[in-house]
């Protein structure tokens, strides 16, 4: 099956580690040319560098999420520099935490406001091309209880049903919308990681859950985004995709 | 990238990242606890051999030449607050009292009757008018001397001599009281040296009593000093602290009889991929600190640092007197074993000391003593004073860390019988267990016998 990603122009928002880094090999081996970014300059550096041997044009520069026109202004200069945009996804996360006010707006800002200014920073160039895939990152935290009550589940909640909004609005301009919504991931770095080595019970009750046994790894979720981003997954909008290894134990029906 | 302090190859070690961690100039300390440098001491590279680990030979050398030689830490000065405040405290098959006088001096003696030789009283703290023999009531003063013998003219030789038990050397110092078996030790300030300037700035006379337990463990003290003498066993049995601690940018002092060594905390060990998101462990850090994690916008590798100045910053607001201490002492563990059996880790804000002793008879037993304080901030209200409890070893959880520590004593101990174990085979991350090994042979050899005679 041609996934027909060869040529395509992708910009990925926190994409220096983990998830975003595995789909920004699994596109630029597909042929895309890459924008990235991330907080930290050293490792969008060093992710820049290290995606450039599949010999598509790879751009990075390092922007904080939560300074808007900071962040406004590296989507332009991402379009600017890729001359257009055919694909965008947008990884930023504040990630978990509980007990302090503020971890609402951490998430409000990172986990929603920069996924809400990327996709306003691109809708306009993707209809005027009449063509684009949004893919946006829910998880399975959102269906099913996970780490206590938190900002992060509730406001990734949000984007969900954002997304959906979006694909009926601007499905007439060509563009497509969908959510991926991973279950625990783990990669060196990651937090599954961390929690392995200082909450093994935890992480150890986590794995008897697994139909599979095992937790999922960033290149697994990363291609189930770049098949929803790409041509091949033309009729497929508004949909929410759980790509967690049979983990939650409701029925998707 | 600057070098290991220690010299060690970091990017040879079995590590994820080369990490650079803050250290203050050792110029700027003043007064306060020195953090250069020592000059490593010429340690060799040989054997420490297992037998003394269970040999009840080498046990008798170590209680002959060691125990009753050495000045040995008794207990807390604020134990001791009022005129008749004892404690009695065990080390092998002796038991000493150390007792508050009414001029505010203390003095130390064995707790024993000259009459029959009952114990005059079990171990544990009190308050005494006098000390009372239970048997046939011969009365001691608070200063060991002899007050009352009933029916004295009974005794046709008299009371025993002077009518006093024997005066055994005790000093207070730093909120401790210290005391000897030997009346003729060394002057303390000689044996404590060089360690008064390194601890003093930490003031534990601010500090309260937190947790004070005692376990029966299934090892010989010297393997429970080994244990905490190293940060090399983090990345074996204490998986968790490598989000909590730096266990390779460690540095290593020896001076005299004592040594340390200094652990970066707040920090992420290199031997772990860097999170993004701060570890629980090093939120509570934060939260104690008195910041909030979820305000932080820094890196997760400047959390120490930002740490160090927010303390520096707020601490008087908080109550909490820094002054004497470095900035890396406002987040890192300076960990000294005071020989023979005192392991300390200084905090700025507490202080989680252990003291080991070993077992009257049994060279395959010990006693740990886990002594907590916490600093309590200015105006506010003394704590009381927390029970003593006694357990045996696995009995019950006294920490994950702790718990993890204790778990494989019990086999290392048994394990070193082994026919196939000569004895320790120590690497250079594990300098300290080979210095003081080498100042207890200083002790068990003075006489000139080889290390290998026994």
């Amino acid at each position: 099956m041609d996934l027909g990603l060869s040529g395509k122009k992708a910009i990925l928002i926190g994409a220096a580690r983990g998830i975003g880094y595995s789909v920004a090999e699994v596109l630029a081996r597909e042929g895309c040319d890459i924008a990235l970014t991330a907080r930290s300059e050293d490792s969008v550096k060093d992710a820049v560098a290290n995606l450039s041997k599949y010999g598509t044009k790879v751009v990075g520069k390092a922007v904080n999420a939560k300074q808007a026109d900071d962040y406004k202004a590296w989507i332009s200069w991402a379009i600017e520099a890729l001359d257009g945009v055919d694909i965008l996804v947008p990884f930023t996360s504040a990630g978990g935490g509980m007990g302090s006010e503020k971890y609402w707006y951490n998430a409000f800002e990172t986990d929603v406001m920069a996924v809400v200014r990327a996709v306003e920073g691109v809708i306009e160039t993707m209809t005027e091309q009449q063509r684009g895939s949004i893919v946006l990152l829910g998880t399975t935290s959102v269906s099913e209880a996970m780490g206590g009550p938190q900002p992060y589940n509730a406001m990734k909640a949000s984007l969900i049903t954002w997304a959906k909004q979006l694909a009926l609005w601007h499905g007439k301009n060509g563009i497509r919308v969908n959510v991926v919504s991973p279950g625990p991931i783990e990669f060196e770095g990651g937090n599954w990681d961390m929690i392995k080595g200082t909450m093994e019970k935890f992480y150890a009750s986590q794995l008897r859950q697994q139909p599979m046994g095992r937790l999922g790894r960033p290149e697994e979720v990363a291609k189930a985004i770049a098949f929803l981003a790409s041509d091949a997954a033309s009729w497929c909008n508004g949909s929410h995709l759980v790509v967690d290894g049979g983990f939650t134990n409701r029925t998707q029906f | 990238m600057k070098p290991h302090v220690m010299g060690w190859d970091r990017e040879a070690m079995d590590v994820k990242r080369v990490v650079d961690v803050f250290r203050v100039d050792p110029e700027s300390v003043g007064n306060g606890t020195p953090v250069e440098r020592f000059p490593d001491p010429e340690l060799g590279t040989a054997l420490i051999p297992a037998a003394r680990y269970y040999s009840p030979e080498f046990m008798k050398l170590e209680w002959e030449r060691v125990w009753t030689k050495v000045w040995l830490l008794g207990g807390r000065g604020d134990d001791l607050n009022e005129p008749g405040d004892y404690i009695c405290t065990d080390i092998g098959k002796e038991s000493v009292l150390i007792v508050r006088q009414a001029d505010g001096s203390i003095r130390a003696f064995p707790n024993v009757c000259l009459h029959r030789g009952n114990r005059l009283r079990p171990e544990g703290r009190g308050n005494a008018e006098s000390f009372q023999c239970m048997y046939h009531h011969w009365t001691y003063g608070l200063d060991g001397k002899l007050d009352h013998i009933p029916d004295l003219c009974t005794f046709h030789q008299g009371g025993p001599p002077g009518m006093t038990l024997t005066a055994l050397p005790c000093v207070e110092w730093n909120s401790f009281v210290w005391f000897s078996l030997d009346p003729n030790v060394e002057p303390f300030e000689d044996f404590i040296d060089p360690l008064k300037r390194h601890l003093e700035p930490y003031h534990p006379e601010r500090m309260a009593w937190k947790r004070d337990v005692t376990v029966e463990w299934d090892c010989n003290w010297k393997a429970s000093v080994d244990a905490f003498s190293e940060t090399y066993h983090v990345q074996g049995i204490h998986p968790q602290l490598k989000w909590y601690l730096d266990d390779v940018n460690v540095q290593i002092d020896c001076f005299g009889k004592h040594n340390r060594y200094l652990i970066p905390f707040a920090a992420v060990s290199p031997r772990v991929a860097m999170p993004s998101q701060i570890p629980p462990a090093i939120q509570e850090i934060m939260v104690h600190a008195g910041m909030d994690p979820a305000e932080y916008e820094g890196r997760v590798s400047d959390i120490r640092r930002d740490v160090q100045l927010f303390k520096r910053e707020h601490g008087a607001a908080q109550g909490k007197d820094y002054s004497e201490l470095n900035d890396e002492q406002l987040t890192d563990d300076y960990h000294y074993t005071i020989f023979p059996n005192v392991s300390v880790n200084v905090h700025s804000d507490d202080i989680m000391l252990f003291r080991q002793r070993p077992h009257a008879t049994d060279p395959n037993k010990m006693y740990y003593d886990i002594w907590m304080f916490e600093l309590v901030p200015e105006g506010e209200e003394w704590p009381e004073r927390v029970r003593h409890q006694t357990f045996k070893h696995g009995d019950k959880s006294i920490g994950q860390v702790l718990d993890q520590d204790a778990f494989n004593l019990p086999t290392v101990q048994t394990g070193m019988k082994s026919d196939f174990y000569p004895g320790l085979w120590i690497g250079d991350q594990e300098l300290r267990i080979r210095h003081f090994h080498k100042v207890l042979d200083d002790y068990i050899y003075a006489d000139g016998k080889q290390p290998t005679d026994l």
